[in-house]
């Protein structure tokens, strides 16, 4: 049983974990920056169906809401059948639905293939990609995820110019054709998420899939115990409280009981609350800059400015993230990072000229890539990997509202006070706040989780209480994993395991 | 650009500023700043207090004026609202129209300063929509003070221009333009310097689109044509056959094309059931008051082989990939397990010995 303990089964922090990081930067960037890049044919397709600019706009809104609502389905999916089958199904959702809106004939039926059907497929390759990250690093995980996140602006850079190519060769119709056939690159990406952990087991014995994730997640818990013993105590105690078989089958697929988990709920009203003055700026930048007398080009050149920033930002954070200082710290860090961004937002009103709105860009696009690339990371620290899965689907789902309700109110501020500035210092001030709140929510929850750990510790010294725990751990194991003739040797070597890291 | 700005503020000024005045039932007239002061067949002009004003005229005029820093060809537009008279009403019928209220036209004057170096030329746009009065002046550099006997000629094409008014160191002429005929590039040259400068008097221009539009066989096509600024009488479609171009009859050939208008200012040409005759060049025609203007179209029709083969190429691509990734994954997973199996029985052996005599230096071997 020895000769399995060297491959450490926790996470590898790197080998096949960086290809892993490329296929997630691939599937990212197309989730994030294809709504975005569709915005290039919609004057064209308005014309064609003779509709009003904003009932083409719904497309877009549409398919941002499907990615992001259908976050929960996604985690679902995840948690069933593991990252790797969902991404390339997703991605064989995206190109159906593209292929198909290339021969629609109708508004309603681009809101369905376009809208739904891809945004859908998106929703399927985002989920996974930011959980993948999860399973494959641990220490290096913030660099990973602001590499992974930096997805985003690189895929908009590229989307943007190759849309208008496409355009001007092969029309509306075509250009969906051919990126119904781009898209079905997330298939690839998907295809570099190989599975994590159970390779030994695999090697072993012929598990079943849901033995294998079981393992998996009993596996990267204990990695996580390893590392980052905050995180423990809390989960131990919220799992061995579902006793009922239901209540576990449910949080099986889809944890609820992270409603109960104090850093969860933390980060959700947080974030819920900053994604209302999030995306507004961006939407509301170009149209502001045109507003003031610059011209279109130069407005234009300012968003690909923020771009350029964003990119280059994202994994600098990661790295800034990972050191030393900075990790142990790391909500601190992300709170700074969203005040930041308000303070920027507070401080547009005051740029004067084309000068002035270059700097704010360039700040802008800094404190946006530093909030982009900790998003998930954040989440990852408290709630820890085996949870995230379930985790991010229920914050995507509250996300989704605010995102879509934040351009439109910016919106009608300027259209009641025909002024930007309303919209800049909303978006700011409840960015602000956001950011304060969870500097001191946060705050609140180090000291709690640091009380807790030394009752943690004051418990283990005891040597009755460590026999318990023990016990209780074992008997929590046999409750979850799906038993199975075939795990017993697993869960053997696992105790062994367990004795060891007890030992070091 | 400070003039163009000028320029600007000058013109919403006027459209501001113009309105029916009372005494015309119908017709393009046009109200000064200080409606007491307009006079029928008076030259009528408003300061509006921008650089120079002359003192020999009472009342004020809408005076715009080029410096010649600014570049060389500035385009300034006044815009007339030509709507009040109504929709219905034909070409023929607005021409009397004018002729009738001709007596109350006011004039607007456009002034150029010629700069001091000899040899240059400055080019203006004027651009026209409905029947205006138009005073073009010419006025002289400081420069050119101390030389005698200048003289300044206006032309126009090769035919020269009597009725020239003079004032201290402008040269200008009044037009009245009516119909089409009267428009054109008209130039003042001072005697002696070449110097010069050209008005250029036009209808509004109508933009098409530079880049073709892309469809497919049996799909349709919408062409938009659009007229910022002035509202056009109306709107007509040709078809370039050849050399010729053929106006689309849209009630002709009802199920193939169809044209409608979304507003005065737009137009749509849509064709159905496109086929390869279709692809070509495409002309949308507004008439205006003074003329007419086009814009041309480019549509390119394609089949679904073109963009069949990129497609394919991808997802061939794709394909590939996928099996390279799989294929890697099995093999490196192969290898995993050799050496497994071979560290199995490296293992295997290592515990046979251990087993045997030698404890202490297995005891070693396994931390």
């Amino acid at each position: 049983p020895s000769a399995n303990v060297g491959r450490a089964p926790g996470p590898p922090d790197g080998g096949w974990g960086w290809a892993g990081v490329f296929g997630a930067f691939v599937s990212i960037g197309f989730a994030y920056a294809f709504p975005k890049g569709v915005a290039i044919f919609f004057k064209e397709i308005q014309g064609f169906f003779g509709t009003s600019y904003s009932e083409i706009a719904w497309v877009s809104s549409i398919m941002l809401a499907t990615t992001y609502g259908a976050g929960p389905i996604s985690s679902i999916l995840v948690n069933r059948y593991g990252s790797r089958p969902v991404v390339i199904f997703g991605g064989l959702l995206c190109g159906i639905g593209m292929v198909s809106a290339a021969f629609c004939t109708s508004i309603l039926q681009l809101y369905i293939c376009v809208g739904f059907i891809t945004g859908f497929g998106l929703a399927l390759n985002l989920q996974p990609s930011v959980i993948i990250i999860g399973k494959y690093f641990l220490k290096r995980r913030p660099i990973a995820n602001g590499l992974a996140m930096a997805g985003s602006p690189v895929m908009l850079c590229t989307l943007a110019p190759l849309n208008q190519f496409l355009f001007d060769n092969f029309g509306w119709r075509g250009s969906f054709l051919i990126l119904g056939a781009i898209l079905l690159n997330c298939c690839v990406a998907g295809a570099l998420f190989r599975p994590i952990g159970a390779a030994t087991a695999l090697v072993k014995t012929q598990a079943t899939e849901e033995g294998k994730d079981a393992l998996k997640e009993e596996v990267t818990k204990d990695a996580m115990e390893m590392s980052n013993p905050t995180g423990v105590p809390m989960e131990t105690k919220m799992e061995e409280e579902g006793g009922k078989d239901c209540c576990e089958k449910i949080n099986k697929y889809l944890d609820f009981s992270l409603f109960k988990h104090r850093g969860f709920l933390i980060y959700l009203i947080g974030n819920v609350l900053m994604f209302l003055g999030f995306f507004a700026p961006i939407v509301f930048l170009a149209p502001y800059a045109k507003h003031i007398g610059i011209d279109e080009y130069s407005a234009a050149f300012l968003l690909s400015i923020l771009a350029i920033v964003d990119m280059i930002a994202r994994p600098t954070t990661g790295i800034i993230a990972n050191s030393k200082w900075v990790r142990p710290r790391i909500q601190y860090f992300f709170s700074f990072a969203i005040a930041f961004n308000g303070a920027c937002h507070l401080l547009c009103p005051l740029a004067s000229g084309y000068t002035g709105l270059v700097i704010y860009s360039v700040f802008f696009g800094l404190a946006f890539g530093m909030v982009c690339a900790m998003l998930f990371e954040t989440l990852m620290d408290l709630v820890g990997a085996a949870r995230f899965t379930s985790a991010v689907g229920l914050v995507t789902i509250a996300e989704c509202c605010t995102i879509l309700l934040g351009p439109p109110i910016g919106g009608t501020l300027i259209d009641t006070f025909g002024d930007y500035k309303y919209m800049f210092i909303k978006c700011g001030a409840v960015m602000v706040l956001a950011g304060t709140f969870l500097f001191i929510m946060n705050y609140y929850n180090y000291r709690m989780l640091a009380k807790e750990e030394k009752e943690r510790k004051a418990k283990e010294e005891d040597p009755k209480s460590v026999r318990t725990e023990n016990e209780g751990r074992n008997n929590w194991n046999k409750e979850t994993a799906q038993d199975g003739p075939e795990l017993e040797p697993l869960r053997e070597e696992q105790e062994g395991l367990k004795k060891e890291v007890n030992g070091t | 650009m400070p003039v163009a700005f000028s320029g600007k503020r000058l013109g919403l000024l006027l459209l501001l500023f113009l309105s029916l005045s009372g005494g015309s039932p119908a017709g393009p007239t046009m109200t000064i700043q200080d409606a007491s002061q307009s006079q029928a067949n008076s030259l009528t002009k408003m300061q509006a207090g921008l650089n120079e004003s002359s003192s020999e005229h009472m009342t004020t005029t809408p005076t715009v004026n080029w410096q010649s820093q600014g570049s060389p060809s500035d385009h300034l537009t006044l815009g007339h609202n030509v709507s009040m008279l109504g929709p219905d009403l034909t070409t023929q019928e607005f021409k009397q129209a004018i002729k009738a209220n001709v007596s109350s036209l006011t004039f607007v004057e456009y002034e150029v300063l010629l700069p001091g170096v000899s040899g240059t030329s400055i080019e203006k746009n004027i651009t026209l929509d409905s029947a205006t009065g138009i005073e073009l002046s010419c006025r002289l550099d400081s420069k050119y003070f101390h030389l005698k006997n200048l003289q300044m000629t206006w032309k126009r094409g090769n035919e020269t221009i009597e009725h020239i008014n003079k004032t201290e160191n402008s040269w200008g002429i009044q037009l009245k333009i009516l119909d089409n005929s009267k428009l054109g590039s008209y130039s003042c040259t001072l005697k002696g310097e070449e110097i010069s400068a050209i008005f250029h008097l036009q209808v509004p221009k109508i933009e098409g689109k530079e880049k073709p539009i892309v469809s497919y066989e049996g799909d349709t096509a919408v062409m938009i044509c659009k007229s910022f600024g002035y509202t056009p009488i109306a709107w007509t479609w040709y078809r370039t056959n050849g050399s010729e171009q053929i106006a689309i009859n849209d009630s002709l050939l009802a199920d193939k094309y169809v044209i409608n208008s979304v507003s005065a200012n737009v137009t749509h040409l849509k064709i159905l059931k496109l086929t390869r005759e279709d692809d070509g060049v495409y002309w949308c025609e507004a008439a205006f008051e003074l003329g007419k203007s086009k814009g041309k179209l480019k549509l390119k029709i394609l089949s679904f082989m073109v963009p069949l083969k990129p497609f394919l190429a991808i997802v061939a691509e794709v394909v590939i990939l996928v099996t390279i990734i799989f294929l890697y994954e099995m093999y490196s997973k192969k290898k995993c397990a050799e050496d497994e199996k071979e560290f199995d029985q490296v293992e295997q052996l290592k515990s046979e010995e251990s087993n045997g005599l030698e404890n202490s230096s297995a005891r070693h071997r396994k931390i």
